[in-house]
């Protein structure tokens, strides 16, 4: 996964969550789902739009899985993915 | 900003209207100062509704404080009114506004005036459409300008919702619950029961087809930071607008996203950038 798609998806997460300092501590092993109390689901369709605001990519209902948000990691993984398709 | 203090508290009232009451906050302009307009508040959909109460509460007494009579109105199913979200339908919305237009007619010397925030913003430019009087300004807080678009955001909340209770990787995916509600049948998204008809209804709502021809209009759009552009097709709408020949202005934003942002955002440059325009007399 780039380092790019990282660092902006931890900003996006810290803006849609407002982390604040938390932002500092995410990396790509940061879990996400189950672990940050602010990922609701009005916080998850929010950082979607924002994802594919930001990337310029559409995702499709049935690529919402809980898996993409297990890890800051392996939602990165993902936007790689779209990003390439 | 001026405080509360150099105009009358806020007046809340329940307003007759079919099917019960609506709940209202009306901010009267501030008693040294010609009435300069009145607006009335048109609110966000669903949990919106609830993240930009502060925000639009804020605002309504900047307004009141530069002279403007401000009426918030809770529509019919949402708030403190009456009625269930199930039962809200935006015929009764039309005719909640409709009532809100009278009850500042006759409290106010001023021209009526509008403000709606996200669907609320749709909302506020049909209703313009349809009255017969002119409605002086529309101000638009990031309008919603697609209600179809808006409708399956709302929907894959359900789905999110899904996903988070019991991390299913099968879930309901937005096509099946419109076939859902086509064929009739309510539906629970993120607390909301959603009606079919009213989910009908906000998906035919489509800011580039009403065209505000008769109003001054002011878009306040929010963008993550300056410089930033306006989303494609937010800012079609804006070029079929002033194709059209509205008298538009679109006042770019940097700020929170207040209408959703996970902890209640003031977003202090929306409200400076409203008060501004209003304030200056530019309008």
């Amino acid at each position: 996964m780039t380092m790019q798609s990282i660092e902006a998806i931890k900003n996006i997460l810290a803006d849609v969550l407002s982390l604040g300092d938390r932002k500092t501590s995410l990396n790509s092993n940061s879990a996400l789902l189950g672990s940050l109390p602010e990922l609701d689901s009005m916080a998850v369709i929010n950082i979607i739009t924002a994802l594919e605001e930001q990337f310029g990519i559409v995702v499709d209902d049935d690529e919402i899985s809980a898996k993409t948000f297990e890890t800051l990691g392996t939602l990165a993984l993902f936007i790689d993915r779209k990003l390439a398709e | 900003m001026r405080g509360c203090l150099d105009h009358p508290a806020a007046q809340p009232f329940f307003l007759d209207a079919a099917h019960g009451k609506r709940f209202c906050i009306y901010h009267a302009p501030a008693l040294e100062l010609d009435c300069c307009g009145a607006f009335i508040y048109v609110h966000p959909f669903g949990d919106e509704m609830n993240k930009t109460r502060r925000i639009a509460a804020l605002q309504a007494r900047a307004f009141a404080a530069m002279g403007f009579g401000v009426l918030q109105i809770d529509l019919f199913g949402c708030g403190d009114s009456s009625g269930e979200f199930a039962d809200a339908r935006l015929a009764i919305w039309r005719e909640d506004l409709a009532i809100a237009k009278k009850w500042l007619e006759q409290h106010v010397a001023a021209p009526v005036s509008l403000w709606g925030a996200r669907l609320g913003g749709l909302l506020a430019l049909d209703f313009a459409s349809r009255v017969e009087s002119t409605i002086e300004k529309i101000i638009l807080w990031q309008p919603v300008v697609s209600g179809e678009l808006f409708l399956t955001q709302f929907l894959r909340l359900r789905l999110a919702g899904d996903m988070l209770a019991e991390g299913m990787e099968k879930h309901t995916g937005t096509r099946t619950m419109r076939n859902a509600l086509a064929a009739g049948e309510i539906l629970e998204v993120a607390g909301y029961e959603l009606a079919p008809a009213l989910a009908a209804a906000v998906d035919t709502l489509d800011a580039s087809k009403i065209v505000p021809t008769k109003s001054a209009v002011h878009w306040f759009e929010i963008v993550p930071e300056i410089g930033r552009a306006m989303q494609p097709a937010r800012a079609e709408v804006v070029r079929a607008w002033k194709q059209e020949g509205v008298d538009l202005q679109v006042h770019m934003v940097p700020g929170e996203s207040f209408w959703s942002t996970q902890t209640v955002s003031e977003c202090p440059d929306m409200l400076s950038a409203t008060a501004q325009i209003f304030a200056s007399g530019q309008t």
